[in-house]
């Protein structure tokens, strides 16, 4: 017999009965269970988050850049000493890569944009190539990014985030065409990206994206540090198209044959990786902690089965003198831990899932509720229920009949 | 065969250094459809007789068939199955689950040895109408009287068709007329075939039975006999 209906009634009665204790049970479960499942939702939120924005370059693309991934104090001071990726560390892979299906760049700097009495001050502002709409998923809301034709001529063109619009433009319905001053020079706007919306507090239309010949015709060329963006012709030979770049850039740079490269390859993938390694350790913490006001809530169960047990110790005499045997009442206590603990993992779930599409919509991080986390969270309200309620119930099977039965 | 047949039957308690012999060397044999009183004063081992009878303890050493079985080498989990099938205790106390209706209460027996939802109800019902309760099949012990809780542990005592009845001071908690109609119905139980043994420091109550055992120091001191009638 699988479940035994009888067991089942038995721990309902006894649940009903003691409706105060019961809740106080269900309710230690209840915020185990709730704090687990929000954590593992929202976390699992932010990564899926990061992987899709990620996703968005496509396995054939790849990132070089000065830096790479720091980890380290000391990474970053040995990152700071390399040279800068110059424009024409993009050239000559834009030359000599013949597996590049493209070669896009950006560089940030950052300075005040100004119309008429309204000024931002400490915009990023994007230098970048004309294929650089391609790689980004920067979407057009209106008019257009700038072109090639516009890149090459240093065109003082501006393609902007929605909230440079909402800032400078307020009340304006169209401002395509318009201009707006970018460090005192003049610029007009092409084009306006749709609106992304924020990203863990972080907002992401707050931007303006210029030609990068533009860029270092006005802002200088020193400290003027690309971001390669390069797609690869072929997917299944990204990573031979990856070794052609790094040969280029070490010949060009004058890296020794046996010192490192002084610069980065990345890949989605690659940073992907990363992220969930420094994600690890928080999420094992937090895991923890979560973990700890399980274990609590299951002491709180244990503790009321065994204050369960002593109560009804004449009970068990009655049931043993009559036949029960020592798996009959095990069942009967532990279905009642299991089913106090269902009813709160039950509970926790839900409301784990529903805080956290609440936090998520502050954070402004997309909440699914997956079937992983209501997974997750019945089968750990199943396990403390096992586990916590197993030795109360054993304790009650192990009772001397005879014992119990003159038990007052 | 006798029905319950105890040969040289030891209980020794440990006390610490001290060993306690609750019984010692204990022979006595039941026969199918008897009425049997063990009497004695308290602390003379009927409570341990009765408890070893019962399947509820195992013998320190002797033997002990029930109905053909040696219970005295039985684990915990075939003592359930002997006392489920072949004991319908009576105790003072009752001994009823108080949040449970009579009916229930009858029908627990049955839910231990797998008798079907329908099988059950039947056979409760039987039982709770040769007691005279069948219209006091949906109350709760704490809504009935003493007398009444007593027939209702009874007919669970009687629902499994035992092989013997034991009663341990079944009137111990009533007053004089109800315990006679309890006794009265023991009676009319054992006239109607089943054996039945009756344990008590009552005269008054042991010579209602047929034979009467009498203990004193954990061992059987004298045996008295009656006439029918």
């Amino acid at each position: 017999m699988l479940i035994d209906i009888e067991a089942v009634r038995i721990g309902l009665q006894a649940i009903w009965a003691n409706k105060l204790r019961s809740s106080l049970t269900i309710i230690g479960v209840f915020f185990g269970v709730l704090s687990v499942i929000t954590i593992i939702t929202l976390m699992q939120a932010m990564m899926d988050g990061i992987e899709e924005q990620l996703s968005a370059l496509g396995p054939s693309t790849f990132m070089v850049n000065k830096f790479g991934i720091i980890t380290s104090r000391e990474d970053y001071m040995d990152a700071l000493k390399r040279k800068d990726l110059t424009v024409e560390d993009m050239g000559a892979v834009e030359e000599g890569c013949l597996d590049c299906e493209y070669v896009a760049a950006r560089c940030y700097r950052f300075g005040s944009v100004k119309r008429k009495s309204e000024k931002l001050r400490n915009v990023p502002i994007l230098g970048s190539t004309a294929n650089f709409i391609d790689v980004i998923d920067f979407q057009v809301e209106h008019g257009r990014f700038f072109t090639e034709m516009e890149y090459q001529h240093k065109r003082q063109v501006a393609f902007v985030g929605p909230t440079i619009v909402e800032e400078l433009f307020p009340g304006v319905i169209d401002p395509l065409g318009k201009t707006i001053k970018i460090s005192g020079k003049k610029y007009k706007i092409t084009g306006i990206a749709k609106k992304r919306g924020s990203m863990m507090g972080n907002n992401q239309d707050n931007f303006l994206v210029i030609p990068l010949t533009t860029q270092i015709k006005y802002f200088g060329k020193p400290r003027h540090n690309l971001a390669l963006a390069i797609k690869a012709k072929n997917v299944e030979t990204v990573t031979n198209t990856q070794d052609q770049v790094r040969s280029i850039l070490r010949a060009r740079r004058g890296v020794d044959y046996y010192d490192d490269d002084d610069f980065s390859i990345l890949t989605a993938e690659s940073i992907m990786a990363f992220v969930e390694s420094i994600t690890l350790m928080t999420r094992v913490v937090i895991g923890g902690i979560a973990s700890i006001s399980m274990v609590v809530g299951g002491i709180v169960i244990m503790n009321i089965m065994m204050v369960s047990v002593s109560e009804r110790t004449r009970e068990i005499g009655i049931r043993k003198s009559i036949g029960a045997m020592r798996k009959n009442i095990i069942t009967q206590f532990l279905y009642e831990a299991l089913i106090l603990t269902l009813l709160g993992g039950l509970l926790g779930t839900s409301a784990g899932i529903g805080l956290a599409a609440i936090l998520g919509e502050m954070m402004s991080i997309d909440v699914s509720v997956t079937f992983l986390s209501v997974a997750i969270g019945m089968s750990i309200s199943l396990l403390v229920g096992l586990f916590f309620g197993i030795y109360p119930a054993v304790k009650a099977a192990q009772l001397d009949p005879i014992e119990a039965l003159r038990y007052e | 065969m006798s029905l319950i047949q105890v040969d040289n039957l030891w209980k020794t308690y440990d006390m610490g250094n001290e060993q306690v012999n609750a019984l010692q060397s204990v022979t006595l044999k039941i026969e199918k459809g008897e009425y049997v009183a063990i009497m004695g004063p308290s602390g003379s081992g009927k409570s341990t007789l009765m408890n070893l009878i019962g399947c509820l303890d195992t013998p320190s050493q002797g033997v002990y068939m029930l109905n053909g079985n040696d219970v005295a080498s039985m684990d915990d989990n075939e003592l359930a199955r002997i006392r489920n099938k072949e004991i319908g205790f009576v105790f003072q106390t009752f001994n009823l689950l108080p949040r449970a209706t009579s009916l229930h209460n009858v029908e627990l027996p049955l839910i231990y040895n797998g008798t079907s939802r329908e099988g059950r109800r039947e056979k409760a019902e039987k039982a709770l109408g040769k007691v005279g309760l069948s219209d006091r099949m949906m109350h709760q012990p704490n809504e009935l009287s003493g007398g009444q809780r007593q027939r209702v542990a009874i007919a669970r005592a009687l629902v499994n068709d035992p092989s013997i009845i034991l009663a341990d001071e079944p009137t111990g908690n009533l007053d004089t007329n109800t315990g006679d109609e309890i006794m009265g119905l023991i009676q009319e139980l054992n006239r109607q075939g089943n054996t039945v043994i009756v344990v008590t420091h009552e005269y008054e109550i042991a010579k209602k039975a047929r034979r009467i055992i009498f203990l004193r120091d954990g061992k059987i001191e004298k045996e008295e006999y009656k006439q029918v009638g």
